[in-house]
């Protein structure tokens, strides 16, 4: 039976509070203590779809298989500190997907597995249009839809909203989406992010002053809220 | 060298404003005893004790006068104190009851006197000077022979020569008061026995007391308090900017010779300088050639300079081969407008000899004046060396002559003739570097007589027949006695040198040896040992520590006697030589110096040495000097290393507690996070919904309160660098309130945030970490039924977070509101570490803003965070605006 979920923690109380949520989740689950049983995990057929990984493992330095898991396929969502904004940016860099501040939220942790979860199950199956919280996008027709209304936006607003949009509820870095909207040459402009984000919101946020669609993580990055 | 005048106006006002602090002598000066000097100062008391003047008698010689014995009865006498000297007990002047006691004015009669061995001073002038730098004014009497530049005058025509002196430098700043009596009273008064004379001098001052001599000493007193008086206007002239008509800027130069004489050249000189209100320098040049010079010499020069400086001269030593050259360049670089040097009086003959200093000088002195000061005969021998025996360098280099003059004429079968003048010279290089120049210089006088008798026709004969041989001898003779003498400079300056590289050695070895150990006591040792073998002395180290004395450095000795430790702990606590030798304490064996560097006083260094006369010979002074210093520096550098250790020490349990400190956080976390998550898994509902809410609610403050201990043990280590970003304020507004929703706590906060608030560069980890401190905060100290208000809006230059509430306030004292620890009034009800407005504090201000706090209208606190657009440190940049 297909292992849905890899949970990677040396904690063994951790890792039987998240077996026991996944459960009444109804979500499938293996478990491993060490990077190195991880490691095996993962690469065994059927291979999971999700890692849940705890940075601090007894044997490696959890950044270290984030690159490895991500090459297996598997969508990795780290399980951080809240401050260690660091340790976020470097663990989306080198492939995981999202992540979890400790002290977790059980409800909020599902969410984000059942969103990870989603975006493995089917290939989006249409490859120039976008749904997020809300709205839409159409790279093709260049068409952007918020409460059933059409809404323009500048080019630049325009690309900046697909990057967000084609990865649906994952935080994507500052410097990640810098660099795909404004060019490599502009990975530390973050000026330019925030004041492009700025008018994002006015033009799609029903409160641009209390915003819920384009959520900033501080010190990581933005992440666009998903369709229900 | 710069203009020495505005040196001399700053010492002049230095000198004034010292004497602001000190007290005030005063000192009755009379020509002879038995003018009434004591009478005339107890009278002046009196009148000073009527006015209310704080008056203690602490010396006063009555020497059984009745009318005197009566005027000491209202006054307060000090007892004196016994000194025990050689079974006697002396009676002696009490100085420490005299400065305990602190007296507005203190009489203590005859300045002059020499103290019993064994008291602090050596002279009461010296205890008299200690009370007047402790802010006591003094009233004292003094007869004018015992004043110390005068003392060449009197003895030049009284013929007594008092060994009691006081140096003119105590009189500086006094206010003299001359005692007049007429010569004929005076002798009046000695016949009608009113004049007491000790039985032992009765006979020698009865010499004192005839018209022609008690006349001239008066004059003497009188004209030398019209100079004092003279002085110190001139003294108040020059610090109130008025000049007065004497020449600026003159300097006299003294040059120091060993020999008696050197004391009378020095007495002239203060005399001169005097004359023309000049500061005089005394020097001393220390020739190759005064190397040699004998060792009673060597102190003779120390207690001339010793002399000099007692009357107020600068003192400088100059090491040169010519002294004439040296002198008058030292008078140039000083500026000096004359030359004091004595001259003996010596045959002609001796002076071509041995030359004259004193013509060499008056010769090379273009622009200076010179003043010779004739010398007596005995004195003037000694001013330049003499070998012992005058006989041994002619005799030395007749042998050697001889020895040559045989070795020629052994080899005269294989000799050219003219090879034999060349080779008679070399008995003469020989003689002159080995021996000396006088030897070289006879040498070439045997060597021409030789070459003369031996090798001229007619042969055997001190005649010469051919003028060819008449020339060669006259070359030979001329060669040879340059030769001689350039030889002889040449093994002076060799020896010279060779001296001054072994003393090179010996203190590159001592400052190697001092390098080489680490800890207080093998210092001690090693600099103990150096320099006793260098100096020839016994040497320790003593330290003051926790107030008892710690003697270091001797293998037998560890404690020392009373007045050696009285002389101890005087350097110490000074910072001035004492003991053996100095002005202070010198009953005692050791002589010690103070051990300072910059950083302070690392000791003291002892040196004795079990024979009579000093204990560090005059030219060894400059060793001694070195010496110390490397010492005193060894010292400083085990301080500060043993300092540095220390603070390592300290820095390594510092980190040590830190590390400790987060690794029992991050321990604790792991567990906790468990509990949070399980706390969080249960539904609240049912009967146990209370229940799972306060776990849920204690476990999240428990892990509030693990990371206020981390971040606070952060800031403790000053380990808080804020990693700058463009960010919008917004953006940390809503994670705040995302972060509060975990703790459920999210229904209370309302949000007001300006639509138009520009961007900010901060950092956003320690931002939302300050705003999450001040909400908690609020929510913690106000009831649940009541709200929570975080506004955001712009003010000039930056933005502005405002955290409400409508808790019970700020406690009556707001100031220790954002120190450490800090609860308000009732915290405990409702929890804290005590630690979360600390750290938004400390947060806030470490990203350039600030924050404050106070009570709300209507109930509440308040409390801003205004956070500047672009951190001060920062260059501005242009922020793209939106």
């Amino acid at each position: 039976m297909r292992k849905d979920v890899l949970v990677i923690d040396d904690e063994l109380a951790i890792r039987r509070l998240l077996a026991s949520a996944l459960d009444r989740a109804g979500i499938a689950h293996a478990e491993a203590a060490t990077a190195g049983d991880a490691l095996r995990l993962a690469a065994a057929a059927p291979a999971p779809l999700v890692a849940l990984l705890d940075l601090g493992l007894p044997d490696r330095d959890g950044l270290e298989i984030v690159p490895q898991l991500a090459a297996l396929g598997l969508s990795v969502i780290i399980l951080t500190a809240r401050d260690a904004t660091q340790e976020k940016v470097a663990a989306l860099d080198l492939g995981a997907d999202d992540f979890v501040t400790k002290p977790f939220d059980s409800e909020e942790l599902l969410a984000r597995i059942r969103s990870a979860l989603r975006r493995k199950a089917g290939p989006l199956a249409n490859v120039h249009r976008r749904e997020f919280a809300g709205g839409s996008i159409d790279r093709d027709t260049h068409d952007v839809v918020m409460r059933g209304e059409q809404v323009d936006l500048t080019p630049r607003e325009f690309n900046l909203l697909w990057a967000l949009a084609d990865h649906p509820g994952r935080v994507m870095t500052h410097e990640s989406l810098l660099e795909a909207v404004w060019g490599p040459a502009h990975r530390q402009d973050l000026d330019y992010l925030r004041v492009a984000v700025r008018s994002l919101r006015r033009k799609l946020e029903l409160v641009p002053s209390a915003p819920r669609l384009l959520i900033n993580e501080p010190g990581v990055g933005y992440r666009l809220a998903e369709a229900d | 060298m710069s203009d020495p005048r505005p040196a001399n106006d700053a010492e002049r006002f230095l000198r004034l404003a010292q004497r602001e602090a000190r007290g005030r002598l005063t000192v009755y000066l009379g020509a002879a005893p038995g003018v009434g000097k004591t009478y005339r100062m107890l009278q002046e008391a009196a009148r000073r004790k009527a006015e209310g003047a704080d008056v203690l008698v602490g010396i006063a010689e009555t020497h059984g006068r009745s009318e005197t014995a009566q005027l000491l009865e209202p006054f307060e006498v000090l007892p004196r104190t016994a000194v025990e000297y050689h079974g006697h007990a002396l009676d002696e002047f009490d100085i420490d009851t005299a400065l305990e006691r602190r007296p507005g004015l203190i009489l203590v009669d005859e300045l002059a006197h020499t103290n019993a061995p064994g008291s602090r001073h050596p002279k009461r002038w010296q205890d008299v000077a200690e009370l007047l730098v402790s802010g006591i004014d003094v009233a004292t009497t003094l007869n004018i022979q015992h004043i110390e530049s005068l003392n060449d005058i009197v003895a030049g025509f009284t013929h007594i020569r008092v060994r009691e002196t006081v140096p003119d430098s105590i009189l500086d700043s006094a206010e003299i008061i001359v005692v007049d009596l007429p010569p004929e009273a005076l002798i009046e008064r000695l016949q009608a026995g009113k004049i007491y004379l000790p039985d032992t001098a009765g006979q020698a001052l009865a010499n004192f007391f005839t018209l022609a001599k008690l006349a001239a000493l008066r004059e003497l007193a009188l004209r030398f308090a019209a100079g004092s008086v003279d002085r110190r206007l001139l003294d108040q002239l020059a610090t109130s900017g008025t000049e007065g008509g004497f020449a600026v800027g003159e300097r006299l130069l003294v040059a120091v010779s060993p020999g008696k004489g050197g004391a009378q050249v020095i007495r002239h000189a203060k005399r001169l300088a005097d004359l023309a209100h000049a500061p005089w320098t005394a020097v001393v040049v220390e020739s190759s050639g005064a190397r040699a010079v004998a060792g009673s010499q060597r102190e003779q020069v120390a207690e001339n300079l010793a002399l000099a400086s007692s009357l107020g001269a600068a003192l400088m030593t100059v090491a040169a081969t010519d002294v004439a050259e040296a002198l008058v360049d030292q008078a140039r670089e000083l500026r000096a407008s004359q030359i004091v040097i004595g001259k003996s009086r010596r045959s002609r003959w001796f002076e071509w000899r041995h030359g004259s200093i004193a013509q060499d000088v008056i010769r090379k002195a273009r622009g200076f004046t010179v003043q010779v000061v004739p010398l007596d005969e005995a004195d003037g021998k000694a001013a330049r060396p003499r070998d012992r025996n005058p006989y041994r360098a002619p005799a030395l280099a007749l042998l050697l002559v001889f020895a040559t003059t045989g070795l020629l004429d052994l080899a005269r079968p294989v000799l050219p003739t003219d090879a034999v003048d060349m080779l008679l010279l070399l008995p003469v290089i020989f003689a002159a570097s080995r021996i000396g120049t006088a030897a070289g210089l006879w040498a070439a006088l045997w060597a021409a007589l030789a070459y003369n008798f031996f090798y001229t026709a007619p042969l055997h004969t001190l005649f010469i027949s051919s003028p060819g041989d008449v020339i060669t001898f006259a070359v030979l003779t001329l060669v040879a006695a340059v030769l001689g003498t350039f030889a002889g400079q040449v093994r002076r300056q060799a020896e010279t040198s060779a001296g001054v590289a072994r003393l090179n050695a010996s203190l590159a070895r001592f400052a190697g040896l001092l390098g080489s150990v680490s800890d207080r006591d093998s210092t001690a040792r090693v600099a103990c040992r150096e320099i006793g073998a260098l100096l020839d002395v016994e040497a320790i180290i003593v330290a003051k520590e926790d107030g008892a004395l710690i003697v270091r450095g001797h293998d037998r000795l560890s404690k020392l006697d009373l007045v050696d430790e009285a002389a101890a702990f005087w350097t110490l606590d000074r910072g001035e030589a004492a003991g053996r030798d100095t002005g202070t304490l010198n009953a005692s064996d050791w002589q010690f110096h103070p051990l300072q560097t910059a950083i302070g006083m690392m000791g003291a260094l002892g040196v004795a040495r079990g024979e009579q006369g000093r204990v560090i010979r005059a030219d060894d002074a400059t060793l001694l000097a070195t010496l110390i210093d490397q010492t005193a520096l060894a010292h400083e550098r085990l301080l500060l290393e043993e300092e540095a250790r220390q603070i390592d020490a300290f820095r390594e349990r510092d980190r040590l507690r830190g590390a400790l400190l987060s690794s029992i956080a991050h321990d604790l976390r792991t567990p906790l996070t468990a509990v949070i998550a399980a706390a969080e898994s249960i539904p609240a509902q049912g009967n146990y919904a209370d229940e799972v809410r306060i776990a849920r609610s204690e476990a999240r403050r428990l892990e509030r309160f693990l990371g206020d201990l981390l971040e606070a043990s952060r800031i403790e280590h000053g380990a808080i660098e804020p990693r700058f970003e463009s960010l919008d304020p917004t953006d940390v507004v809503m994670a705040v309130l995302r972060d509060l929703r975990q703790d459920h706590t999210g229904g209370r906060v309302d949000t007001r945030i300006a639509h138009d608030c520009p961007l900010i560069e901060a950092d956003p980890v320690l931002l939302r970490h300050a705003l999450i401190n001040l909400v908690d905060n609020a929510l913690k100290f106000s009831a649940e039924a009541t709200q929570v208000e975080v506004t955001l809006e712009p003010v000039a230059g930056g933005v502005e977070f405002i955290v409400r509430d409508r808790g019970q306030g700020l406690p009556a004292d707001p100031t220790a509101l954002f120190e450490r620890f800090a609860r308000l009034e009732g915290s405990d009800r409702t929890g804290g570490s005590g630690l979360g407005l600390w750290i938004a504090k400390n947060f806030t201000e470490a990203m350039g803003g600030t924050i404050r706090g106070r009570n709300r209208e209507g109930g509440g606190a308040e409390f801003f965070v205004t956070l500047p657009l672009v951190p001060m440190r920062r260059e501005p940049v242009s922020v793209g605006n939106a």
